[in-house]
Order: structure tokens, then C-alpha cells, then sequence
């Protein structure tokens, strides 16, 4: 049975996130952007709220909520502000590893004083010569009795600067590739961890992107999660995971921008009638919105499949990679409806453009993304 | 039955404008009877001298100087038994259409509120229009007899023209069991900090100013443009927000609802948040440097241009054609 | 002491209004219902009140469809309120207030609430009747336009202001009372998702349209019946002034509110 309705409760857990996006987010999101603000005190009243630990199970103090039912409130936090939205659940990114590979203790350990107290953490996999091969990180991690020591440098780690807690990615032995990575928890008040300075960035201006640096820094044996070797597996079926809210973030940036097109479009005037009444605009207002259908039902697909114990590769593939591209084709439209205004700062949709472009390139490019769609596909004939 | 009754509220050396409207409607509702005010309270009749009602009852007793809306209701009631009057309009005040629910069910009669409309019905009924969903639409409503108890909406009717001579008076005794009800247990009065003009719900000219104004220095151009016209000032959600003024200036969906006869909105974008707390006004005037604001959408009457040069000649041509002293205006910036 | 908050559901503010086929009312499909603005405000303050006077409680009381009330009722367990009871309005029972006062005096002549809190009027068809209308039923006093609402634990007292014309009036209440809100102190919480999830799963108390039927029936024949609902004629645009100089501008606008509109003082 196909069913496209949300039941009440999901509706209650959208409508929830709207409020949330619209009277504490949006308020606040031209003026972060301009200004490279993290704005700290929005993140901490989405902890408040529980809108932050969203994949974490209650029993270790998370909101535990189905992939369905976080894709609705990302893509409501997103019309507002998807720079925000990308450090709001840059925890469920960074946690996921722990639900995926930790045992029962860690979790507990681990999780339950985190998830008590505002606190961020942050997803360490990228590295300075590459993202997509993660097969080949340089990021070293070597025995030392009960310890590994961590030596390396991380990028474009989100909300870096201000975690307290780094999942990492490193190796302890870069012959056997994929085999030889681990998973670590590194706390940030770890000797030899280095956050590096902030990037200015072309979007996502209100979430915060860094290096760490591992010098010498010593990890518990008890901090490492699955068994040895079995990092890379974490990092891709983590990926698989929340590869699908990429989605429904990308679905909230177009959605914004149909709304302020179509919204321009009504009271905007040329030769003597509303913009929205010359057909040239309806058609691109038309094809925004297949495009946003399309991608919203594509994430919704890949949240169903995962929510019913499939890994769902594919699925969250094509949801990433084609609401993404979408939200860019969206937004790119949107400012054309809003002619020299669209591309001036003042107007809201230039903003929308920026953010979109970071949903191609994030967790997997859209590259990787096509590979992984390739690779499945062609899986399934002989 | 016919005639109906009108309540008289007092206010410092008279009654109130909506009490003076109040007495108009009910003229239309007598059905050719008497229209009767009742005034409650110490103070003579004075206060109701060019009332154009029929006759004037007046009550005192203890505690009547600023009665409940219990010891109102239970008032009225007695007042329109003995007199077998089958209406009662008592004035659109916030306390008013308190008073119009307790009386609803002491005296069993049919109740609205916000009344902008009002005829005779068949067998006895009354059809009442009033505006709902924040002035987005209206109703028309049969009330059906044989008694009705309403608020008209304050400014909806327009005050009746004063009595060449007062009417008789006489005094009614108070209903038995009054010292059972409850009392108002009002301790003291602030009046509105820093708003020398009307009431923001109750006045017939609404001024307010938004975000435009871009400074709480500025907010002073709307004050003045308003003390200018006598009239309430008012502010978007963004002013009161930003705390440039208290909240209770705010007009809109999580503010106050108004429907004066004229307001004007300086700098205020018309989200539909604010929208849906003025819209019902008679006249609305915007002044935006941004044509494409949808204010101007629900606007009667628009200048496109930069406030700041504009609003002080408003206030000055204002002061001017009032006969007022040229006064404090012109303090913003630009 | 025990609290009780009145919560009415609303159409949601964006929806798009138009009458029902009859043209008497407004066409129920498609809206959305939510909590009404000042009922919001209500509990808010019921929940203010709660954290400020130890061992109270606050049971949400809403009348309407049962759909309808218990969604908002879930709304007000997810806010924080300890309890909830849904009075079920039975099919063909008028929408007036002095019916919807009648139904939750039913709901409350059962319990020793000391406080009845609610909304000053709902954004639907504020008429701002059911909160005075139901205390003269309970034969208490009513507080309407109320801000400012405290406890004041030294006298065990409730003092609250009232918003009337030109000013507030500070009040000491007397209890038990019914006050109808114009504001909390606060802006209305937003509901934490956990507590969302729990509210979804909360036992909700229900007074069948069976008990409510007969409660109502003599209020019944009071009830308004509805004759037309309509929009007003969408407004054309604003009549732009055309100027050269703010002067001008100042002088055509005042001579058309004179001349043309007729509001000029």
C-alpha cells in the first residue's frame, strides 16, 4: 500500500519545527549570513527543544526519531536556514558512527552526559587531499598499549571550532586501505586535538567549518568503535544513513525559494499585470515546482526504505544527488523570476543559491553519488 | 415587547463614546419603544444630560463606583425585567462584552458581540452583522427572541445627535441578592506609559509605525503624527520586538485587533501577521519607500517615498489644517 | 490547586477562507485547526502559573468535534499541561458560545478548579463570550483583557491587570474566578519534540455527546443561527498620491482624507 498522508503525529512534529524555523531561525538568517555568524544561542534552543540529537534513541537521551520523521524537520529547519540546519544536525552526522558501531557500554558512556548538556559534536572523515577516496586517508592512528595516538589533519569539518566531541577516521595501517581504518570518539579537551580557524565560506555562512589537527593525541582503546578494521564500513553505512536528510535539506531550499518567487511574482508589476500572470514566469514557476515534488518524494522514498531495515544505497543516492541538483535549478530560477532584485544581497534568494551549491558537494558529491546510483544499478543485471 | 435598554458606562465627567453609540443602536432595535439608559453609579445624571434616550434610570448603592461585570449583568437584568424591555446594547468596551456574557445567562437572551449591523428580524429576532477572522470576513447572524443582549463594534455606528432636554430620571432599587455578587476588587489604574492619545482599540484613528522607521529614536515621527490627529499609536511586530516600544503597541495576530475609521501605517512592510489586526479599518493609508510592499495590497490610499521627509509635513500640514501650534515635529533624522 | 485552561480549535490563521455551500458558514475543508492565539497565551500563562505555586496542576478542557479537540488538547499536553479533558460536541449542536459555555460548564461542575483560564476571544469568531458566560454559570467571578497574571505567595492571592481604555487596572482577584487573557508574560513556549512524542501517547478524559447533549439543551434555543458568511470585496491596490515634494505629498493626502475618505478629524 502506498500511502502519501502524515499522521498526526508527524504532522505535530513538523509543524513544530516550522514554528521553530520561522519564529527563532529565519528572523536571524540574513544577518548570519552576512556577518559568518554561529549563531550559538539558536543552537542551543534546538537542543532545548530536542530538534539536535535527532537520530540518538531516547535511551541515551536523543529525541530517537524514524529518518522518515527527521526529513520532515530538516526541511522545515532548511526553508529557514540551511546553514543552521547543517550544524543542527551535523550532531546526528557525528553521532551516528557511535549508534552504528558502538557497543552497548560505549553508548551509554558516551552519549547519555552528551546528549544531557547542550553540546556539539563533529563527523571527522575529510581530509586535505581528499574527501571522496576516503579508502586512501592519510590520518594515522597507532597502537600504544591501551591508547591509539592520533596524527593528522582534518577539513572542512562542520562546527569543528565549537565541538566538544570529533568522530575520526584514521588509519592504523594504510596498506590495507579500507581494512585498515578505525573509528574513533576523540573528546576535544584531548591533549594534541587542534581545531584550526574558521574558512569563509560562499554558504552555510551561519554554520562554522574547520581543520582539526591531531597531534600526538591519545585515545582510549575503549573509544574506538567495532571491531579492528571496521571504520570504513561505519563511515559508509553512517553515510547511508544521513545521506537521506541531505535530501530533505536540499527539498527546504527550494521549497524557499518557490515561496518567494511565486510570492514576488504575485506583486511584482510589468507592462501594466503581475509578473506571475506573464507565461514566461508560470512556466519556470511550473518546473520549480516538478522539481520539488520530485525531490521531496525521492527523500521521502529513501527515508521509508531505510525506515523499513533496508540499507537503502540506492534510494538515498538518488534522493541526495537529485534533490540537490534540484534545489540549485530551484533556486537558480528563483532569482532569474526575481530579476536585478534576486541578485542583490537585500533579497533573500541569492542566499538560497549559495546554500544549495554545498548540498552537491557534501557528505559524498554528487559524483560519488551518481557512482554509487551506477554501481547499484548495473548490481542488479548480469 | 418592544424598547430596549442601553447601559451608560461613565467615564471622568461623562459617559463613554461607545456608551453614546450604544444609545444610537438601540433607537434602531426599540421596535418604536422607549429607549431607556441606564446609568449606575454616584455622580448624578449629569454625565448623560444631551443623551438622546427616553428615559434615564439611574442605581447607587455601595460599591457602585466601579461595579463588576457581575454587578453590571445582574443591573441590567433587574432594570429590563421591571421595565419588560426585550434588548439590551451595552457598549462595545472590553469590559462591555464581558458584561454582554454574564447577562446572557442571567437573563436567558440570545448575545453577540462586534455588532456592525443590526435590523429587526421576523418574530421577534434581530439579524446582526459582524466582522470575524480579524475583519477577513463577516457573518450575519438571526438572534432569536424574545431577548437579545449585543456590543456594537466601537466605531461602527456613529454617535446619535444630542437631546434638546434631558430626559426623566428616576432611581431603581438594587436586585436582591446584589451584595452575594462579586466585586470588581480593582486596586489602582496605570495609564498607558508614555501614550497621551486614546485607547490603541478603542480610538477611531490608529497610527503605527514598522521596521521602516529603522531606529527607536525615529518611532518619535509616528507619536507625532499621531498626537497630531488625536489618535492611538500603534507598531508592528518587528518594533515591539526589537523593544523599541512595549508590547502592548503591537497590532496584529499576537497583538491587538483594531478597526478605527482611518489608520495609517508608516514603514510597515504588511506581513500578513499585522495585516489581519487592521484590516477591518475603514480607511487605511500606507507610506512605504518600497512600492512592492503588500501593504499596499489592503491600503486605500499610498505614498510610495522615504518617510523620513514625508511624515513630519504630514504632522506639520496636519497641525496646520487643525489650527494646532506648529508643535514638536520634525525631530527624526533626514 | 488545580488550573483549568479552556482551549477552543481554530482554523489555522493562513488558511484560505471561503463559505460553505449554504454561504452561512465557513467551508470546513480542507483547514487546518490549531490551538486559537490567546488560548495559546492562556496556557502559557496556566503553565507560568503552575511553575510559580508549588502542587499545582493544569488540566487543558476543550470543546468542539472530537478530532478537532483532542488535537489541540495533545498540543496543550505537549506544552506541559498535566491533563486533558475533550467535551464532545454532538452532531448538529450550534456553534455559539453560550452552547460551548454551557458544554465546558458541564466539564468543570464536576471539578474544585480554583482557576479557569482562557483565551480573551478565539481568532474565528471572537466574540469573547464563553469565558464571562461561563463564570455566571459557575456563579464566580471574571477577569477579562487580563496581563500581568501572579501569584502572590506572601498573601496567597492572584493579582493580574486588566488592558482597558487608556490604561490597566490592577486587580485583586478573588477565587475562584475565571480570567480571560490578553497576554502571558511570555510568548507562548514552543513544545519540546520529546514531549510531543509522549502527548501523542497521553489518555485524554472524554465527556461523550450523550452527557453533553443534555447539558446544552437549554442554552440551546438561545443559540444564534447562522444566516450568511462572506468575504469582504477583495481591495483593488491602494490610490497612489502622486508628488514632487514631501510638502505635497503631505497636502494632497490630508486634502483626500478630507474630501475623498472623510476621516479627517
Amino acid at each position: 500500500m502506498v500511502d502519501f498522508a502524515l499522521t498526526s503525529e508527524q504532522t505535530s512534529l513538523r509543524d513544530m519545527a516550522r514554528k521553530f524555523a520561522r519564529t527563532e531561525m529565519a528572523p536571524h538568517a540574513a544577518e548570519c549570513d552576512r556577518a559568518g555568524r554561529f549563531p550559538d544561542e539558536i543552537y542551543r534552543k534546538a537542543w532545548e527543544l530536542g530538534l539536535m540529537n535527532l537520530n540518538v534513541p531516547t535511551e541515551y537521551g536523543g529525541t530517537g526519531l524514524a529518518l522518515f520523521d527527521q526529513c520532515l524537520i530538516v526541511e522545515e529547519l532548511a526553508h529557514a536556514c540551511a546553514g543552521m540546519t547543517t550544524s543542527i544536525i551535523a550532531n546526528c552526522l557525528a553521532l551516528e558512527p557511535i549508534l552504528l558501531g558502538g557497543t552497548e557500554e560505549q553508548k551509554h558512556r558516551i552519549l547519555d552526559p552528551f546528549c544531557a548538556e547542550y553540546h556539539l559534536a563533529s563527523f571527522c572523515l575529510t581530509e586535505p587531499s581528499g574527501g571522496s577516496d576516503a579508502g586512501s586517508l592519510k590520518t594515522h592512528a597507532r597502537r600504544d598499549g591501551d591508547h591509539y595516538v592520533l596524527d593528522g589533519e582534518k577539513c572542512f569539518i562542520t562546527n569543528a571550532p565549537f565541538a566538544s566531541l570529533y568522530t575520526v577516521f584514521a588509519t592504523t595501517d594504510p596498506t590495507l586501505r579500507h581494512k585498515g581504518i578505525n573509528a574513533f570518539v576523540v573528546s576535544r579537551d584531548t591533549e594534541g586535538v587542534l581545531p584550526g580557524k574558521e574558512e569563509e565560506k560562499m554558504g552555510h555562512r551561519a554554520s562554522a567549518t574547520s581543520t582539526v589537527r591531531f597531534e600526538g593525541a591519545r585515545v582510549p582503546v575503549a573509544n574506538r568503535l567495532g571491531a579492528d578494521g571496521e571504520g570504513f564500513s561505519i563511515a559508509m553505512r553512517t553515510l547511508d544513513q544521513t545521506r537521506t536528510p541531505i535530501g530533505a535539506l536540499a527539498t527546504g531550499i527550494a521549497q524557499a525559494a518557490i515561496d518567494h518567487a511565486a510570492a514576488y511574482a504575485k506583486r511584482r508589476h510589468t507592462f501594466g499585470k503581475p509578473i506571475a500572470e506573464h507565461q514566461a514566469i508560470q512556466i519556470k514557476l511550473a518546473d520549480m515546482t516538478q522539481a520539488l515534488r520530485a525531490a521531496r518524494l525521492l527523500t521521502w522514498e529513501a527515508a521509508w526504505t531505510i525506515d523499513h531495515g533496508e540499507r537503502g544505497s540506492l534510494e538515498s543516492a538518488v534522493a541526495k544527488c537529485f534533490a540537490s541538483d534540484a534545489a540549485m535549478r530551484v533556486a537558480d530560477e528563483a532569482i532569474q523570476v526575481f530579476g536585478g532584485y534576486g541578485y542583490m544581497k537585500e533579497y533573500p534568494v541569492e542566499k538560497l543559491l549559495r546554500d544549495a551549491k554545498l548540498a552537491q558537494i557534501y557528505e559524498g558529491s554528487n559524483e560519488i553519488q551518481r557512482i554509487v546510483i551506477a554501481r547499484e544499478l548495473l548490481q542488479r543485471y548480469a | 415587547m418592544t424598547g430596549a435598554l442601553a447601559l451608560l458606562e461613565r467615564t471622568a465627567g461623562g459617559v463613554t463614546s461607545a456608551s453614546r453609540e450604544a444609545v444610537g443602536v438601540a433607537r434602531t432595535v426599540a421596535d418604536g419603544g422607549a429607549v431607556v439608559g441606564l446609568l449606575v453609579g454616584p455622580g448624578g445624571t449629569g454625565p448623560a444630560s444631551g443623551i438622546p434616550v427616553d428615559r434615564l434610570f439611574t442605581v447607587e448603592g455601595p460599591g457602585l463606583t466601579d461595579p463588576s461585570t457581575a454587578q453590571y449583568a445582574a443591573l441590567l437584568s433587574h432594570a429590563a425585567t421591571q421595565l419588560g424591555v426585550a434588548r439590551i446594547v451595552v457598549p462595545g468596551t472590553a469590559r462591555g462584552r464581558d458584561v454582554v456574557g454574564r447577562l446572557a445567562v442571567r437573563w436567558a437572551a440570545s448575545a453577540a458581540t462586534g455588532v456592525t449591523d443590526v435590523t429587526l428580524g421576523e418574530g421577534g429576532s434581530l439579524r446582526i452583522t459582524r466582522p470575524v477572522f480579524g475583519g477577513r470576513a463577516s457573518e450575519t447572524l438571526e438572534l432569536p427572541g424574545p431577548r437579545q443582549v449585543f456590543a456594537p463594534k466601537p466605531h461602527a455606528f456613529s454617535e446619535p445627535s444630542a437631546a434638546a432636554a434631558p430626559a426623566p430620571s428616576e432611581t431603581i432599587a438594587l436586585p436582591d441578592g446584589f451584595d452575594k455578587l462579586p466585586t470588581r476588587g480593582a486596586e489602582g489604574f496605570e495609564p498607558t506609559a508614555g501614550s497621551k492619545g486614546p485607547e490603541l482599540g478603542e480610538a477611531s484613528i490608529v497610527v503605527s509605525g514598522g521596521r521602516g522607521l529603522r531606529t527607536p529614536e525615529s518611532f518619535r515621527l509616528v507619536e507625532d503624527l499621531a498626537e497630531s490627529l488625536g489618535a492611538a499609536v500603534g507598531a508592528s511586530r518587528a518594533v515591539t520586538d526589537a523593544g523599541w516600544r512595549p508590547s502592548s503597541y503591537q497590532v496584529g495576530q499576537t497583538g491587538r485587533s483594531v478597526s478605527p475609521q482611518l489608520y495609517i501605517a508608516v514603514g510597515i512592510s504588511g506581513a500578513i501577521q499585522h495585516i489581519v489586526g487592521m484590516v477591518s479599518a475603514r480607511v487605511i493609508v500606507a507610506i512605504n519607500s518600497d512600492p512592492q510592499a503588500p501593504i499596499f495590497k489592503v491600503a486605500d490610499y499610498g505614498v510610495v517615498g522615504d518617510l523620513f521627509p514625508i511624515v513630519p509635513a504630514l504632522t506639520k500640514e496636519i497641525r496646520k489644517q487643525r489650527g494646532l501650534p506648529a508643535g514638536p515635529t520634525g525631530s527624526g533624522p533626514g | 490547586m488545580e488550573i483549568a485552561v479552556l482551549v477552543k480549535p481554530v482554523p489555522d490563521a493562513e488558511t484560505r477562507l471561503r463559505p460553505d455551500a449554504g454561504g452561512s458558514g465557513l467551508d470546513p475543508e480542507g483547514v487546518k485547526w490549531v490551538l486559537a492565539g490567546y488560548d495559546e497565551s492562556a496556557v502559557e500563562q496556566a503553565l507560568l502559573l503552575k511553575e510559580s505555586i508549588p502542587g499545582t496542576s493544569v488540566r487543558a478542557i476543550s470543546y468542539g468535534p472530537l478530532a478537532r479537540a483532542e488535537e489541540v488538547l495533545r498540543f496543550a499536553i505537549a506544552l506541559g499541561c498535566d491533563a486533558a479533558t475533550s467535551v464532545e460536541q454532538p452532531a448538529g449542536a450550534p456553534d455559539d458560545p453560550l452552547v460551548t459555555a454551557a458544554a465546558l460548564h458541564l466539564a468543570l461542575s464536576k471539578r474544585a478548579v480554583a482557576l479557569v483560564l482562557c483565551g480573551k476571544q478565539a481568532g474565528d469568531d471572537e466574540t469573547g463570550l464563553v469565558g464571562p458566560a461561563l463564570a455566571e454559570m459557575l456563579g464566580i467571578a471574571e477577569y477579562g483583557v487580563a496581563v500581568n497574571v501572579r501569584w502572590d505567595a506572601a498573601s496567597s492571592a492572584l493579582t493580574l491587570q486588566q488592558s482597558v481604555e487608556g490604561g490597566l487596572v490592577r486587580v485583586r482577584a478573588s477565587l475562584p474566578a475565571v480570567v480571560a487573557l490578553q497576554q502571558a508574560w511570555n510568548d507562548p513556549r514552543t513544545a519540546k519534540l520529546p514531549n510531543i512524542l509522549k502527548s501523542r501517547k497521553a489518555a485524554i478524559e472524554r465527556m461523550p455527546a450523550s452527557e453533553v447533549s443534555s447539558a446544552i439543551a437549554t442554552v440551546q434555543a438561545l443559540a444564534a443561527r447562522r444566516l450568511a458568511f462572506r468575504l469582504p470585496p477583495p481591495r483593488t491596490g491602494a490610490k497612489m498620491i502622486e508628488y514632487k515634494s514631501p510638502e505635497e505629498a503631505a497636502e494632497r493626502l490630508v486634502r483626500i482624507l478630507r474630501e475623498e475618505a472623510k476621516v479627517f478629524p
